[in-house]
């Protein structure tokens, strides 16, 4: 999914919309004569948000005008207070700001030009400074938005979208309970399975809208930041390239929101502070372009966003005063600290990094800043992972199910021969010694295992190790939830999903399971060779967690898998696929269902002989009849639905 | 000062513990046990969608013999979980507990018709299981 313009516009107008808010508040506090220095900073941290994230997005005449704000906010700052007649050309640039913000063009030249003058006499230099900088990057306002039409947005308390969640994810469970019941009474008529998968694709639908109203992924908001950094670049005389990783990490839509302005912030820290001009950077050894890393993924329970950048890192005295001040964090988040030697348009004032720490520890998460002189900075934003979806494996071990994140998987292998490697069983895969691992260490936890029971081979930065379980589920999106602040403390989990019959899967950590096994030799070996290309199968079927449940089956076992939502469609593929090798269908389709499907397959020369297997709810003996008058090779009732039962029939039918 | 307590059995032997911290008197279904933590965690619930901490009352308070049914969902702070009891026998208004008590799971004793009663320190059950693991 990427992002369009818009939904980016949108976000950032959210964003300063909120900002504006407050920036009137506190004005209207310093007028009452109530306000004192907090409020300026607060002012200060505002005007600089708005002014990077406008930026970032090409809104130029926004960018200027909080600029314009900021600049005459910073010049009261340093005489300790602002004028009463300061407040109301101020309140009025906040106005033009929201204006602007907007789209409504033109809005912003009078206002700068005006907040540069006000108070001229008191310091005159530092209004020509400020008047000139919002001249000399008059750029065309041609970039800012036109006044649009975009969707009109309802803000929700999120406690009662999670309120939804729940109260749908329930009505899920009792829905799949009511099909059970309907299915063991063996009375069902094809009206009633008709109207209770009617039932299901419904409610699927609402589950997937509901959990989309929490949840995005980063990359929602990372596509404009490639350009606009290298813009930021240019303006500073530095060049610089962007490499993000990660940007399908999913976040709650809340925490998405809210970071987007401090990632941008960040951005204009490591350009402002940290990359070098090319010159210094060819000198010292480096290349001249400037690398900055965009990273995200999971950490235990949080989401970490990581920005690193190879530039000239902190001073070492300064490391030294972080030691005093507590943290690097701490000691760069104090306002009115800088690492910046001039103060320039791009980062500014000091009051970044302070914004960054309270908007994140806002969010419930947290700051780590580590750098090294001379060689770079790495800031890490850590987020709480209050909600997030995320593509586990699911598989059974003593009775339980555990899940294990998709990223982390390279594939499934028998547990065959095990030998000894470090006292510790191990196979050997692709002439490489992985150790096996158990769910909660010890093999004996959780029953006998049986004779050739399956492993997971678990990956990570160049390590892997083979988990041994009983048996696979499949590939499932999930939530995955907290274990709560009591079990915060046990290691091992990112958390677990509530599974769609009421279980509890714990979806494990897979750096901690490699963690433990850090010592694990590995005999590193080059890349395995190809066998024999693996089987091309088709699958239609029109419910979602069908589908997905055949495809991950399907997939761990080696096919290659395509899909298709009816029959009609799954006819258009076929023609599309070469090398198909088999076509797993479903019977109740809309559109057309899985037998009109078959006699088309049939009635075509050019696939009438591919194989074909019927998966369905309809297990009587004329729709059996049915299949097997139409030509299937082979007919599978979903109430008996067996996954090696499957796999067989397909190897047997596939095999080449 | 009298207060109102949730009374429960656990083991043979009663406790109570303060209403304020009781969400709720729970049906939990199956419990997943979790790898690697502490004896007196039983597992995870769901507890209408949310996956909240199972924790053995008894195995706490070091008494054996129970017949853990029901969990009673209590709260401490940011702390919440269900903790596992034989059975929940009344809410009502309790006199103080003043009589001591050695151990770091009560806060006091107090006699209910003739019967000791003992006031659980809801903090410190929930507490403890982190801090402890965090040493370890």
């Amino acid at each position: 999914m990427s992002a369009s313009d818009e939904e980016i516009h949108e976000l950032v107008r959210q964003e300063a919309g909120d900002c504006l808010q407050r920036m009137e508040a506190n004005l209207l506090a310093l007028e009452s004569g109530e306000g004192g220095s907090d409020e300026v900073d607060a002012i200060l941290r505002d005007a600089h948000s708005i002014k990077g994230s406008a930026a970032m997005i090409g809104w130029q005449e926004s960018a200027t005008l909080a600029n314009a704000i900021e600049d005459r906010m910073e010049r009261a700052r340093e005489t300790g207070s602002v004028p009463r007649e300061l407040v109301d050309p101020l309140l009025r640039g906040v106005d033009a700001l929201q204006r602007a913000v907007n789209g409504e063009e033109g809005v912003a030249a009078p206002l700068v030009a005006e907040l540069a003058g006000v108070g001229a006499d008191a310091d005159a230099e530092a209004a020509g400074t400020s008047g000139a900088s919002g001249e000399g990057r008059g750029q065309p306002a041609a970039r800012d938005p036109a006044p649009s039409e975009h969707a009109p947005t309802i803000r929700i308390d999120a406690t009662k979208v999670d309120r939804m969640i729940d109260a749908v994810g329930e009505t899920v469970l009792y829905q799949r309970r009511l099909e059970h019941a309907v299915e063991s009474t063996g009375q069902a008529g094809r009206q009633v399975s008709d109207e209770l998968e009617m039932g299901e694709r419904l409610l699927g639908d609402l589950q997937d809208s509901v959990v989309q109203m929490r949840t995005l992924p980063l990359r929602m908001i990372t596509s404009p930041f490639p350009r606009a950094l290298r813009d930021l670049a240019a303006e500073e005389g530095k060049e610089a390239e962007l490499v993000i990783s990660g940007a399908d990490t999913q976040l709650d839509r809340v925490i998405l929101e809210g970071i987007s302005e401090t990632i941008v912030h960040l951005l204009r820290n490591s350009i402002a502070h940290g990359i070098e001009p090319p010159e210094e950077r060819e000198s010292a050894g480096k290349p001249r372009t400037g690398r900055i890393a965009l990273r995200a993924h999971q950490r235990g329970g949080m989401v970490a966003i990581e920005v690193a950048d190879d530039g000239r890192g902190v001073s070492a005295e300064l490391l030294a005063r972080a030691d005093e001040a507590g943290s690097l964090a701490d000691l760069l988040a104090e306002t009115g600290f800088s690492t910046a030697e001039a103060l320039t348009e791009v980062a500014g004032r000091g009051v970044g990094l302070d914004a960054v720490k309270r908007s994140v520890e806002g969010l419930g998460g947290g700051l780590e800043v580590t750098s090294e002189p001379g060689s770079g900075t790495e800031v890490t934003l850590l987020l709480p992972l209050t909600l997030a979806l995320m593509r586990v494996l699911l598989f059974e071990r003593g009775g339980q199910p555990f899940g294990l994140p998709m990223t982390s998987i390279g594939r499934v292998v028998a547990v065959g021969e095990t030998t000894s490697l470090g006292n510790r069983p191990s196979i050997e895969i692709d002439g490489e010694v992985v150790h096996l691992s158990y769910v909660g260490g010890q093999r004996g936890a959780g029953g006998e295992l049986a004779e050739r029971p399956p492993a997971i081979v678990v990956e990570s930065l160049g390590r892997r190790l083979a988990l041994v379980c009983d048996e696979l589920i499949g590939e499932e999106e999930v939530v995955i939830k907290s274990l709560g602040a009591v079990l915060s403390e046990i290691p091992g989990y990112l958390g677990a999903a509530i599974l769609g019959d009421g279980r509890i899967a714990l979806v494990l950590d897979p750096n901690h399971l490699l963690k433990a096994r850090r010592e694990a030799m590995a005999v590193e070996q080059p890349d395995q060779k190809n066998e024999r290309p693996p089987g091309q199968v088709l699958v239609v079927d029109d419910q979602f967690s069908a589908r997905e449940l055949q495809r991950s089956i399907l997939e761990v076992a080696g096919y290659k898998v395509e899909v298709a939502r009816d029959g009609r469609e799954a006819l258009r593929r076929i023609g599309e696929i070469p090398d198909l090798d088999l076509v797993l269908t479903d019977v109740q389709m809309p559109e057309m269902d899985g037998f009109e499907l078959l006699e088309a397959i049939r009635g075509d020369e050019a696939h009438a002989s591919l194989p074909v297997v019927i998966v369905t709810t309809l297990g009587d003996e004329a729709s059996r009849k049915r299949g097997a008058e139409a030509g299937a090779d082979a007919y599978i009732v979903k109430n008996e639905f067996d996954q090696e039962a499957l796999l067989e029939t397909i190897e047997r039918l596939a095999g080449k | 000062m009298s207060w109102v307590g949730v009374l429960v059995r656990v083991a043979g032997e009663h406790y109570a513990l303060p209403v304020e911290q009781v969400l709720e008197v729970a049906d939990m279904g199956e419990i997943a046990p979790v790898p690697g933590s502490p004896p007196e965690i039983v597992g995870v619930g769901n507890l209408r969608g949310q996956v909240i901490p199972v924790i053995d009352l008894a195995t706490t308070l070091g008494l054996s013999g129970g017949e853990p049914s029901r969990v009673v969902v209590a709260e401490a702070g940011e702390l919440r979980a269900g903790l596992l009891v034989d059975e929940v026998l009344d809410v009502g208004e309790l006199p103080p507990a003043s009589e001591p008590v050695a151990s770091a799971y009560l806060l006091g004793a107090c006699l209910v018709d003739g019967a000791l009663v003992a006031a659980l320190d809801v903090d410190a059950v929930l507490g403890s299981i982190g801090s402890r693991e965090a040493s370890s």
